[in-house]
């Protein structure tokens, strides 16, 4: 597998085919004498901002801090949650039970105040 | 029976979408100073969109993901934050055009001044994306934008010579001010060639479903419609060139502009002038608004519809909700719409190549596209013409605006 062409930046998908991101960073688990193997994938703003540079990810990570999700922290997702890599990467999560949802759930709380917001 | 209606519908509200605030102002501009001589500019432009277009629809139908996300996946966030950034600005921009585009055609119909008809008209552009499903959004506000067929009625009225016409379909030097000249050609391509309605076209190729052996609809779609909807702008120009030109009338505002219809029309111009650009910049309107929220829906990988419940894509919903917001604030700040306009079209071609090239490479990877590649000429013509107008567009626009 080639990490970036096929792992970075692809979508992810819960275990119920909804989006829950992208694969916006891959961690990596360097052991002593062993070639490095992937450990994690993580989605999340804060991710994402680090990959463009530490200021851009603290702000993301504040801004995320401010929705409640997890302190800011990205969602670190195991390899052994991964089912399968194709197109998308399907994990064995589901959205709404992570802190990734955070963002999402507030904005619906505020949402379903206006008129047809549930047509 | 169905992919002839799908056809017939797309080439007809293609044509009615086709021109909006910045296609009226460009081509009205053009016509009044150099007479039909800026017609090439219309013609190229026009060619761009449908190439570029039916490529954003091939794209969608063989990868099965609208352009972002292409663009993420293929080349990662470190590229995608320039053209990402560059496309919301331009989004920002053409949407308070067209909301004060939109506001005054409401000035020409009632008097009110359109800065205290901008927040109701983004309430308006809002409530129809808010209740209404992506096929209303395209063919509802395409079919009543077939009254910019007036400006081709307008053009036929008044009789063109056939051959003046015809020749201004080969580029030539202007008699004077060559630097507007080319900056209003420059500005002609911007107009058309919007940055937001080839992720808005790849977007609603998958909210419509559209299979590969679709794909021949998409094609007829795109070339059809771009070319008949091309007519449409290039009877603002001939209009504005028969009628403007004359009295020596430069088009400084979108009331100078609706004058042109006055002898074809009489007593009944302002009121199709004013219907033919409010339905367009409404269009235009609720295109960027829904594109916004395609845009970062797709970058990050959120979910994304316009035809689902709008709390099952909360942050899509907000994006276009909050991109309205901002541009109904710039626009009653009390920028000159039609400034804004001229500056927004000659930006696009300056950040085109950002755009139009990672889309060409992703029209040859047969991991995107798989067997339906670009062909070499296309790829040729698309990168030419991308790389000639924005080494123009970096030449000219400096010297028309420190120039006056």
């Amino acid at each position: 597998m080639h990490l970036v062409r096929d792992l970075l930046d692809k979508a992810v998908i819960d275990r119920n085919g909804r989006e829950m991101g992208r694969a916006d960073r891959v961690v990596l688990e360097v052991g002593r004498g062993s070639p490095p193997r992937v450990a994690a994938i993580e989605v999340g703003a804060s991710a994402l901002g680090q990959r463009l540079g530490p200021g851009w990810g603290r702000w993301a990570a504040a801004l995320l801090h401010g929705f409640g999700v997890d302190h800011g922290q990205p969602l670190r997702i195991h390899v052994s949650q991964i089912l399968g890599v194709t197109d998308t990467i399907a994990v064995d999560l589901a959205f709404g039970q992570t802190p990734a949802a955070n963002v999402e759930c507030k904005l619906r709380r505020i949402i379903r105040v206006l008129p047809g917001a549930d047509r | 029976m169905s992919a002839i209606v799908d056809l017939v519908l797309g080439v007809v509200t293609s044509i009615g979408g086709f021109v909006e605030v910045g296609s009226i102002s460009t081509s009205a501009q053009s016509g009044a100073e150099y007479g039909f001589q800026l017609l090439w500019a219309i013609a190229i432009a026009a060619a761009m969109l449908a190439l570029l277009t039916e490529m954003s629809g091939r794209l969608s139908v063989m990868s099965k993901r609208a352009l972002a996300a292409a663009v993420r996946e293929r080349f990662g966030i470190h590229f995608q934050v320039v053209p990402l950034a560059a496309e919301l600005v331009l989004d920002l921009l053409l949407l308070t055009a067209e909301l004060g585009g939109a506001g005054i055609a409401v000035k020409l119909l009632t008097g009110i001044g359109f800065q205290w008809t901008i927040v109701p008209l983004a309430v308006m552009v809002w409530a129809i994306l808010w209740f209404s499903s992506f096929a209303v959004v395209e063919h509802g506000i395409g079919l009543l934008g077939l009254v910019t067929l007036s400006f081709v009625l307008a053009a036929w009225r008044l009789g063109p010579d056939a051959g003046d016409l015809a020749r201004s379909f080969v580029p030539s030097l202007p008699a004077h001010d060559g630097v507007r000249y080319a900056f209003l050609a420059i500005s002609i391509v911007g107009a058309t060639v919007s940055p937001y309605l080839l992720n808005f076209y790849s977007s609603g190729t998958i909210e419509e479903e559209m299979k590969r052996e679709d794909l021949w609809v998409n094609t007829a779609t795109t070339y059809g419609g771009n070319m008949f909807g091309a007519l449409v702008a290039m009877g603002v120009l001939v209009t504005s060139a028969m009628v403007l030109q004359p009295l020596h009338i430069q088009v400084d505002s979108y009331e100078q502009a609706a004058l042109m219809f006055v002898p074809a029309f009489g007593r009944w111009a302002v009121t199709l002038f004013a219907l033919s650009l409010g339905i367009g910049c409404i269009g235009a309107a609720l295109e960027i608004s829904l594109n916004t929220g395609y845009l970062l829906a797709q970058v990050f990988g959120w979910s994304w519809s316009a035809n689902k419940r709008r709390d099952e894509n909360a942050r899509f919903s907000t994006a276009f909700t909050v991109i309205l917001i901002a541009a109904t604030g710039i626009a009653v700040l009390g920028f000159d719409p039609l400034r804004l306009t001229m500056i927004s079209v000659a930006l696009t071609v300056v950040v085109m190549p950002v755009m139009v090239l990672p889309f060409l490479v992703l029209m040859n990877d047969r991991k995107f596209v798989k067997d339906r590649t670009n062909t070499p000429i296309g790829n040729a013509i698309l990168a030419g013409l991308t790389l000639v107008g924005a080494l123009f567009a970096l030449i000219v626009i400096p010297l028309e605006v420190f120039g006056g």
